[in-house]
């Protein structure tokens, strides 16, 4: 440094000791920390601007096509939508259909960004965790696997050779002023059932309020006896495939 | 420049620069850690800068600014300035360090770019966006209340 443009004849020795006496301090993070630390960060963030992107592509898509349509009308079937997380993927096939994976041990982590991607693809869904809610005098049987009258046409799960399970969703098989709701039995409450059912799925109408209960449906018959395996049914895997009787093949003497 | 060269040469100067700020070793050492770490990541932008040291600088004095607000929206701090600086740090003397974090802080900051980042003024006066003139002002006032502190004058000290 140039200390001449100082008028005081001690500056320099002035600035020298300054810089001295600081001679003792070092940084101790090696260089290795740095980098290593810069390309996790790098690679994170690639990451998430991609699924950024995927998802921002699908909802603008979906923004236009909605503007597009009458309000309680889907989105039209030929209109390309992918959304891809960690969690879930959702993807509409050229029938307008809806198909919606989920990772079974993820799935309870993201359940509100699956409930707002179903929302957003046209999809009407309510999901809750240790709850269960039905319309104002709606019936509330449920079937053993804890789904009501009603929830078959809009809504089927396949699973596949990688353990995921794999739930079609139809908009346009939803009745009007009807959504899905999906409550996930709890862990305390999967402790009672055992699993089964891991989860209850009802048509309940919107714009009303609902009446909900914390009450989780009974452990299934089918569990009774000593059969099946507990551990196998967890909150994200409610309906396992082949558990529901539309899923298997007749003549499946398969109990759970 | 590459960075690992870059890293090896300034790292020190600007950890002592960034420690005159913030007054706590621990702290300054992750602040500049950081900054080096963001300067990496943008490093084809940062060896353009005019004086890249300068950048990590200023890049970990921001990045303090928003981890104080960060803290205290989740604790209530009193000043979060007033770090203690007794001891502060076993490389360097703290009563020099308090002596430097009791000058007016744009004082201060002409001492950090110009003198610990070694800086000339007219690069100084950019960084910190005042006049070559105002540059040179604080520096001689910031030297006048240093002076009394580490000169020894003829005679003193040593026996």
């Amino acid at each position: 440094m140039n200390e001449h443009d100082l008028h005081d004849p001690d500056a320099p020795a002035v600035l020298d000791a300054l810089r001295d006496s600081m001679d003792g301090v070092t940084m101790s993070t090696p260089l290795e920390l740095i980098v290593a630390t810069g390309r996790a960060r790098r690679t994170r963030r690639r990451l998430a601007t991609g699924a950024t992107a995927v998802v921002v592509a699908g909802g603008v898509a979906l923004g236009l096509t909605t503007y597009a349509n009458p309000a309680a009308a889907p989105p039209a079937a030929g209109d390309a939508l992918h959304i891809q997380t960690v969690a879930y993927t959702v993807d509409r096939t050229a029938t307008g259909t809806l198909v919606v994976t989920w990772d079974k041990e993820r799935y309870a982590a993201d359940r509100t960004g699956l409930e707002a991607a179903l929302r957003a693809a046209g999809f009407p869904v309510l999901i809750r965790i240790g709850e269960f809610c039905a319309g104002p005098g709606e019936d509330p049987t449920l079937d053993p696997y804890g789904v009501a009258s009603g929830v078959g046409a809009v809504m089927r799960a396949d699973g596949g050779a990688d353990g995921r399970v794999t739930f079609t969703f139809d908009p346009a098989a939803m009745p009007a002023g009807k959504q899905l709701f999906i409550g996930y039995l709890n862990d305390a409450q999967l402790a009672v059932t055992g699993g089964a059912p891991g989860s209850v799925e009802r048509l309940v109408p919107t714009g009303v309020e609902l009446t909900c209960t914390t009450v989780a449906p009974p452990r299934s018959p089918r569990k009774s006896g000593g059969e099946g395996d507990a551990t196998t049914k967890r909150p994200a895997d409610p309906k396992a495939p082949g558990d529901r009787p539309s899923d298997r093949p007749t003549g499946d003497p398969k109990t759970k | 420049m590459e960075f690992a060269e870059f890293y090896g040469t300034e790292r020190d100067r600007c950890l002592r620069a960034v420690l005159v700020v913030v007054g706590d070793r621990p702290l300054a050492e992750d602040l500049v850690a950081e900054a080096f770490t963001r300067a990496w990541t943008a490093w084809s932008k940062v060896r353009r800068h005019p004086a890249p040291r300068a950048w990590v600088v200023r890049t970990a004095l921001n990045v303090r600014v928003s981890w104080w607000r960060r803290r205290k929206r989740e604790v209530a701090l009193g000043e979060a300035d007033d770090v203690p600086v007794a001891d502060a740090d076993p490389g360097v003397d703290p009563r020099l360090l308090a002596l430097l974090r009791g000058l007016p802080p744009r004082q201060r900051e002409v001492i950090v770019f110009r003198v610990l980042l070694d800086l000339d003024t007219e690069q100084t006066a950019r960084e910190l966006g005042m006049a070559r003139g105002t540059v040179t002002a604080h520096l001689s006032r910031a030297v006048a209340a240093l002076r009394a502190q580490l000169v020894t004058e003829p005679g003193e000290g040593g026996s």
